[in-house]
């Protein structure tokens, strides 16, 4: 569905090398921080930017073409929409240009749970209700077959936030292209089906889950263990810490930090751990690893297109 | 296509209080003038307010409030990116904005430029009737290609910085009747308001050029906004 043909480009102050990448329907991730370049992808692929060499292309045409246009959404983080028209006027002009079907506008919001903001003016908006907006367009188009994003969960309504992965999903299953970019591996990871690392412009590594990172990160796997009180928490190190597949235990007010070589071995000690000191925890998180020991992990282990 | 790329830039137009306090103000600095002279019983009245006033100030100053209105205080570009991230292609959000803002300046001007050759007609100006109709006409003609050139200089700097510097070059090469005049609104607006023409141009070419000038600016500031 799109694809980079050994793509340069620069747009101040991002730019990117080399690049060559293809990725059908589903969700994907592009991790990275924002000086990486994922944001300059993302504008590459929306007809925003052009490459200075090689070549860009989405749903088999060039990104600039007028029949692609339509087909592709792009969610900036300074998303700016029509500030003279209301909510519900922006909805339906997006729709006449997009020539789809017009739908009632209170229906499309409701995906995000910002019905109320239906008969707003744009230009009364907050800058995270603007971007709620402009992710209802996108997400609720029946023409759009791309969708992309940068730092999917910030700058977006509080009421939309939690609805935000469920309807990417949604909208991969019904076969669109959702390219996610973003510094954050807990949203990369929560959001996408793989993942594609980007370091100084240039891909360094592609991964299927981010989970398989952390028995390759250098700083092994790490697991988080949130107790009801510090009694417990502390009642937990003393018992954890005299697990042979533990190496290290923080603790952190009421969260214990479990450091280890092997996440699946960590689990079970925890769980035994806290079965001994007969606690019962409110969360057990594997923590992701940092961004660059994801980046250094995903380029030796595991590469390829996902 | 046209209809959902036009909607946006009327509604802002309608929209902005700004924009209709500055018009009102440009509209009655003009007619101040007109209601003066007519007062005064000036023999070329409504010739003096339409060449001296209305043509070399409110005209342009009309324009460049309405197209800074029409941007936001943005570039071009910048300003098109609101539809195009609906799928719309840069270049035609462009072109709409800048036909809908010469389409509304022209209709302010002609209207304005009608109302003043009444009010300040004077006993040696040509009939008033066939006056207003020829005034309104030039200021159709000038108040659009006006905005076709204030836009195309907004297309210039980060926040549309270049209309001023448009301004400017209309003014300082407008004014005369060397041969500069012809690439800018102004020499041909004199010479339909009947002041000297440039290169003793006839009025029937000036009219066509302010056309040519509006279509061309019009492309080109479509074809920056890609």
């Amino acid at each position: 569905m799109i694809a980079f043909e050994g793509v340069s480009a620069l747009r101040k102050p991002l730019a990117v090398t080399g690049i060559t990448l293809s990725l059908g329907p589903g969700v994907h991730s592009i991790v990275g921080a924002q000086r990486d370049g994922g944001p300059l992808l993302l504008a590459l692929l929306g007809g925003a930017a052009r490459p200075r060499a090689g070549r860009v292309r989405v749903l088999g045409g060039s990104p600039t073409q007028a029949s692609v246009r339509k087909q592709v959404a792009r969610l900036p983080l300074d998303t700016v929409l029509p500030d003279a028209l209301r909510v519900g006027e922006a909805l339906a002009v997006a729709a006449a240009i997009r020539r789809e079907p017009a739908r009632g506008a209170s229906d499309r919001l409701s995906v995000l749970a910002l019905e109320s903001l239906e008969t707003r003016p744009l230009r009364s908006l907050s800058r995270a209700e603007m971007r709620s907006v402009a992710f209802v367009e996108a997400l609720t188009s029946s023409q759009v077959r791309v969708l992309l994003v940068e730092e999917p969960l910030v700058g977006i309504d509080a009421r939309a936030v939690g609805r935000v992965p469920q309807a990417l999903r949604a909208r991969a299953q019904e076969g669109c292209t959702v390219i996610l970019s973003t510094a954050s591996l807990r949203d990369a990871g929560e959001l996408a089906d793989d993942h594609v690392f980007l370091r100084h412009g240039s891909v360094v590594g592609v991964t299927r889950s981010l989970e398989t990172l952390v028995a390759f990160s250098q700083n092994g796997a790490r697991l988080l263990v949130v107790t009801r009180d510090l009694a417990s928490a502390r009642a937990l190190v003393a018992a954890v810490a005299r697990e042979n597949d533990v190496d290290g235990v923080d603790l952190d007010g009421i969260s214990v930090r479990v450091h280890g070589r092997d996440i699946l071995a960590l689990a079970k000690a925890a769980g035994r751990a806290a079965a001994s000191a007969q606690i019962d925890p409110v969360e057990l998180r594997v923590q992701a690893p940092t961004l660059d020991e994801a980046r250094a992990a995903a380029g030796t282990s595991v590469s390829g297109t996902p | 296509m046209i209809a959902p790329l036009a909607y946006p830039t009327l509604l802002r137009m309608l929209r902005t209080p700004r924009l209709w306090m500055s018009l009102t103000a440009w509209c009655a600095l003009v007619l101040a003038f007109a209601f003066a002279a007519r007062s005064a019983g000036s023999l070329r009245g409504a010739d003096y307010v339409l060449s001296r006033v209305y043509g070399a100030l409110v005209v342009p100053f009309a324009a460049y409030v309405l197209v800074g209105a029409v941007l936001g205080g943005r570039s071009l570009r910048a300003s098109t990116e609101p539809l195009a991230s609906f799928g719309a292609a840069p270049a035609r959000v462009a072109g709409a904005m800048v036909l809908v803002t010469a389409g509304a300046c022209a209709l302010l001007c002609a209207a304005l430029g009608s109302v003043v050759a009444l009010v300040a007609h004077g006993a040696a100006d040509p009939p008033p009737v066939r006056d207003a109709i020829a005034s309104g006409y030039a200021g159709a003609l000038g108040g659009g290609a006006y905005a076709a050139w204030l836009s195309l200089g907004a297309s210039f700097g980060r926040r549309g910085g270049g209309r001023v510097v448009w301004l400017a070059m209309d003014w300082l090469l407008g004014s005369n009747e060397g041969a500069a005049a012809l690439f800018t609104p102004r020499g041909h607006l004199r010479n339909l308001l009947g002041d000297a023409p440039p290169m003793d141009l006839s009025e029937r070419a000036s009219a066509a050029a302010l056309l040519a000038l509006a279509a061309v600016c019009t492309l080109w500031a479509a074809r920056r906004a890609e």
